[in-house]
């Protein structure tokens, strides 16, 4: 796992964070996980393919996702329905779509495929991935993990 | 959800903002109001529509304005509005198809105010960056 590609991920979270919703984000843990377990209540997997490829998972609190989602639209959000997860899979894709373009700063040329949004918890996101980076992110409105799962093409 | 940190600075592309964000809100009140789905289609498919209009007139507008100040972002920028109608389009198409599918209306409207907020904090901010440069904007 190269680090380009988790700071790319995290500059990109932050970058979005701050410019759509005003929060700041800041790494909280940076671990290896034996797999991707989906470990919160919203999850949002991305697929990734070119030089870098395999799949990025990002969990969210559901409290955390419904404050999102409230600050974004200014209206008061009580359960994690359609619009909320619609919502939270979008900012996952922008994320995504953001990091991608830094990862080619980086001479690394990726894609994403859309996001897939599960709701639920721990939920096994079986891909028959290896090995992931899980990067917990700590704001003023709860913690979210990243997880990363990608190899890099001969 | 009109937020004052989302105005770039210059002020006819501002006052569309706050329009159009406040089109995609009344749709989205609309379709996360209570009561029955068949009952208040007829409002979600006004504002929906309302708002639609209103997305075109804006985005031609600011195209004409960033063509007036010789934005040199302007190609790329044009292109974004025109994935962003398409992507509209497409999800129209998909209403008519499946008789207005309430979860349907409602993955539209998430995607719709992440996209908007996005688009106008971010990529539309370049324009008044540069707007300011040539003396026309914000600092």
């Amino acid at each position: 796992m190269r680090a380009e590609c988790i700071n790319s991920f995290y500059r990109a979270t932050q970058d979005i964070f701050e410019r759509m919703m005003d929060l700041k984000t800041e790494k909280a843990e940076l671990g290896v996980v034996e797999e991707m377990i989906a470990g919160k209540e919203a999850n949002v997997v991305i697929g990734m393919t070119g030089d870098l490829y395999g799949s990025v998972l990002y969990s969210f609190p559901k409290e955390m996702t419904l404050d999102m989602v409230k600050i974004m639209s200014g209206m008061e959000m009580d359960k994690l329905d359609s619009f909320v997860a619609s919502a939270l899979g979008e900012v996952a894709n922008i994320i995504s779509g953001n990091a991608v373009t830094y990862l080619s700063e980086h001479n690394y040329s990726c894609d994403i495929v859309p996001p897939q949004i599960i709701v639920g918890e721990n939920k096994s996101i079986s891909m028959a991935t290896d090995k992931a980076l899980k990067l917990t992110l700590r704001t003023s409105i709860g913690n979210f993990d990243i997880n990363i799962s990608v190899k890099e093409k001969k | 959800m009109w937020k004052e940190k989302y105005k770039i600075g210059v002020e006819r592309i501002d006052q569309q903002h706050e329009e159009l964000f406040r089109r995609v809100e009344d749709f989205i009140k609309s379709v996360r109001s209570e009561g029955e789905w068949e009952l208040k289609q007829e409002k979600v498919k006004e504002t929906l529509e309302f708002m639609s209009m209103y997305v075109v007139t804006h985005f031609a507008d600011e195209e004409k304005y960033q063509q007036e100040i010789h934005y040199p972002g302007y190609e790329e920028h044009l292109q974004l509005h025109i994935r962003f109608k398409e992507e509209v389009g497409k999800y129209v198409a998909r209403f008519n198809d499946t008789g207005f599918d309430e979860e349907l209306v409602q993955e539209f409207g998430g995607k719709l105010m992440a996209w908007l907020i996005y688009h106008v904090a971010g990529a539309d901010q370049k324009i008044g960056a540069y707007a300011a440069r040539l003396g026309g904007g914000k600092e």
